[in-house]
């Protein structure tokens, strides 16, 4: 059988071609819009799975450090060091930083660590220059995206740090730029007093205490322990909140993502309803220009099922040549967005069902036509 | 076997209703044999297209009954549950514009209505040719119909109209287009289609220059049909 939908296509090549690039690039945006959700998933875990600890123990009845504050005293550490089924333990510190840059200063996440600890915040695989911080002050590790190159020095407080490492794509679950400084730099950073006021508190009658403090202890569990119960074993005696590495990225992505991924998802579905009724619209009108033919068609008796058949073909077609420029088009430009943007695959491969689906639907104003046609009307009357 | 190719008995055609009731056939009871072409002349307006279209199974008639060769398909209402299949399989269509699809080349629109009744690929191209060469426009086979002058068009589409095996052909107004030397050669090709593949055909026109070609001349007049013997006939 002479395979119509494509005569057909192949006669109006060139404009069937534009109408599938227009289509494809509203399909490539929605595109990108999933690939900024899963951005945001992807950057939300940046730090977590950096770090690998097993338990976040943060300050009782606070679900810090990330979604609320939290304070913990450093020397914590060691309590939890010698708990059962412990392995590693160390403190850390997050703060939001401002590091003075050129024109505009340049907003990051300062992680604080020990830099003689077991657990180092930076994962190895995104040192792309330098090394990591080796000595306890005014050294910083900075990422890519910061602006900041080997060697800057950057104003911190009072003193100017050394940039001595480059990390890539080191992002906070808000997308802003990760840097690393020492422990003993960020509790100066975060917490110290300046001499006034540690003078004014004396005489208030406040105590200034000596203990040090961070905002958050992170350890690893020993194998063959469950880390659920040695976290319920912390919870007990300690009187902390303690998070599994699950339960922590659930706080994020829940806690922090949430509205955002919603607010997403919501312009994607929108976005994939537009699409739809656009090639709705494109088929119908391309119905239209072929009334005459069609009314012909059937004034011969070729059987509906025929015609039809082209119409969900050229629909199918349309939807599919739009599917692969919006590959392509999401292709080129992802990596121009500021912030990240994740294609997957898998996502492709479901928008492209959808789109199957859509194009099946959006078909049957084209076929409601092709059935109301009137054989007679062909040669008008 | 009987040798009649269309019978219609007390065919009535109204359009609308109450007020707006237009009569247009009126009791017409006719019959017409294979081989035959028959031409239909009447003022514009008179249903001579109305009534090629309640024959050709398109336009429901209100009242009557027709016959198409052994096959009663309508008798008050459609009797032929599938009136496009019949289209289909025993009618050819020619009208007074070509109505190739322009999207098809033309041994695809010659080929297209066979294919649809199940007839190969290979087997219906093959006829398509013949039909092509028959009617001198087989140069034209894979050129596409805007590439086509009128006349070779209207060729075209008589080669349609022949591909499914019609036992009829209902031409409507199919040399309003072309030239006095044009249209005679299609009458002619119609005549000699008529004879050879006892085909019954009914030409409307307005020519009177092709009404000699013809085997009867049937007029619709006061609503009904009547037939005139044409005066000069060439056989
Ligand atoms: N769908 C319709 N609804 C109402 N009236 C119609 C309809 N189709 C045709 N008519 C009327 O029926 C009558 C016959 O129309 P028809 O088209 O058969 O004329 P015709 O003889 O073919 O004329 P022409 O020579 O101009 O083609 C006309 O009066 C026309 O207005
Ligand atoms: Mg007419």
């Amino acid at each position: 059988m002479i395979n119509l939908a494509r005569r057909d296509i192949e006669h109006t090549l060139g404009k069937f071609v534009v109408t599938a690039m227009g289509v494809g690039m509203l399909l490539g945006i929605v595109l990108i819009m999933i690939g900024v959700y899963r951005g945001l998933i992807v950057e939300a875990e940046v730090l977590l799975d950096d770090i690998n600890a097993d338990l976040w123990i943060v300050q009782e009845n606070t679900m810090g450090p990330f979604a609320e504050s939290s304070r913990v005293y450093e020397d914590f550490k060691d309590i939890i060091y010698v708990m059962r089924g412990i392995d590693k333990s160390e403190a850390m510190t997050f703060q939001n930083i401002q590091l003075p840059h050129k024109d505009k200063p340049v907003r990051a996440v300062a992680v604080g660590y020990d830099i003689y600890g077991k657990i180092s915040p930076i994962n190895p695989n995104r040192l792309i220059e330098g090394r990591e911080l080796k000595n306890d002050h005014y050294e910083i590790v900075v990422t890519n995206k910061s602006g900041f190159k080997l060697n800057d020095k950057i104003k911190l407080g009072r003193n100017f740090y050394t940039v001595v490492g480059v990390t890539h794509k080191s992002v906070y679950s808000n997308g802003d730029p990760l840097v690393y400084i020492s422990l003993k730099d960020a509790q100066e950073l975060q917490f110290l007093y300046s001499n006034k006021e540690i003078q004014n508190n004396t005489a208030r009658g406040v105590k200034n205490s000596d203990s040090v403090l961070v905002n958050a202890i992170v350890a690893t569990v020993k194998p063959g322990f469950n880390i659920n119960e040695v976290a319920n074993e912390i919870k007990k005696w300690q009187h902390k909140s303690v998070y599994t590495a699950k339960e922590q990225k659930e706080i994020l992505t829940k806690n922090l993502v949430e509205r955002s991924s919603k607010q997403i998802g919501l312009f994607t579905i929108i976005l994939v309803v537009v699409s739809t009724i656009i090639i709705a619209l494109i088929i119908y009108t391309m119905t239209l220009e072929k009334m005459k033919e069609i009314s012909i068609m059937k004034l011969m008796g070729l059987p509906n099922s025929l015609i039809v058949s082209m119409i969900v073909k050229e629909t199918l077609i349309l939807g599919i040549f739009a599917f692969v420029f919006g590959n392509i088009f999401s292709h080129l430009t992802y990596d121009k967005f500021p912030k990240l943007v994740v294609l997957y695959a898998y996502d492709a491969l479901l928008l492209f069902g959808v789109i199957v689906v859509a194009s099946v639907l959006a078909s049957f104003v084209g076929v409601k036509k092709v059935i109301s046609a009137d054989p007679a009307a062909a040669i008008g009357g | 076997m009987s040798n009649t190719a269309i019978k219609v008995q007390n065919l009535v055609k109204n359009f609308g209703k109450g007020d707006s009731l237009v009569r247009v056939i009126e009791n017409a009871s006719f019959e017409i044999q294979k081989g035959e072409i028959v031409a239909l002349i009447a003022p514009s307006g008179a249903g001579k297209t109305t009534l090629l279209m309640m024959i050709g199974c398109v336009l429901e008639p209100t009242s009557g009954e027709i016959w198409l060769g052994e096959e009663r398909v309508y008798g008050n209402k459609w009797v032929a549950k599938d009136t496009r299949k019949i289209r289909r399989e025993k009618i050819g269509f020619i009208f007074q514009a070509h109505y190739l699809i322009p999207f098809l080349n033309i041994i695809e629109n010659v080929t297209l209505l066979p294919q649809a009744n199940g007839v190969s690929e290979k087997i219906s191209k093959e006829k398509a040719m013949e039909l092509l060469k028959y009617l001198e426009i087989d140069d034209k086979a894979y050129n596409m119909s805007s590439q086509l002058s009128g006349g070779q068009n209207q060729r075209v589409a008589i080669a349609r109209a022949l591909a499914n095996n019609p036992q009829i052909i209902l031409a409507d107004e199919p040399t309003a287009a072309l030239d006095g030397e044009r249209s005679v050669s299609v009458i002619k090709m119609l005549k000699k289609i008529a004879r050879e593949q006892n085909v019954a055909i009914i030409t409307v026109t307005h020519d009177d220059r092709i009404l000699p070609y013809c085997d009867k001349i049937m007029k619709i007049e006061n609503r009904t049909i009547v037939f005139q013997d044409s005066d000069e006939r060439i056989i």
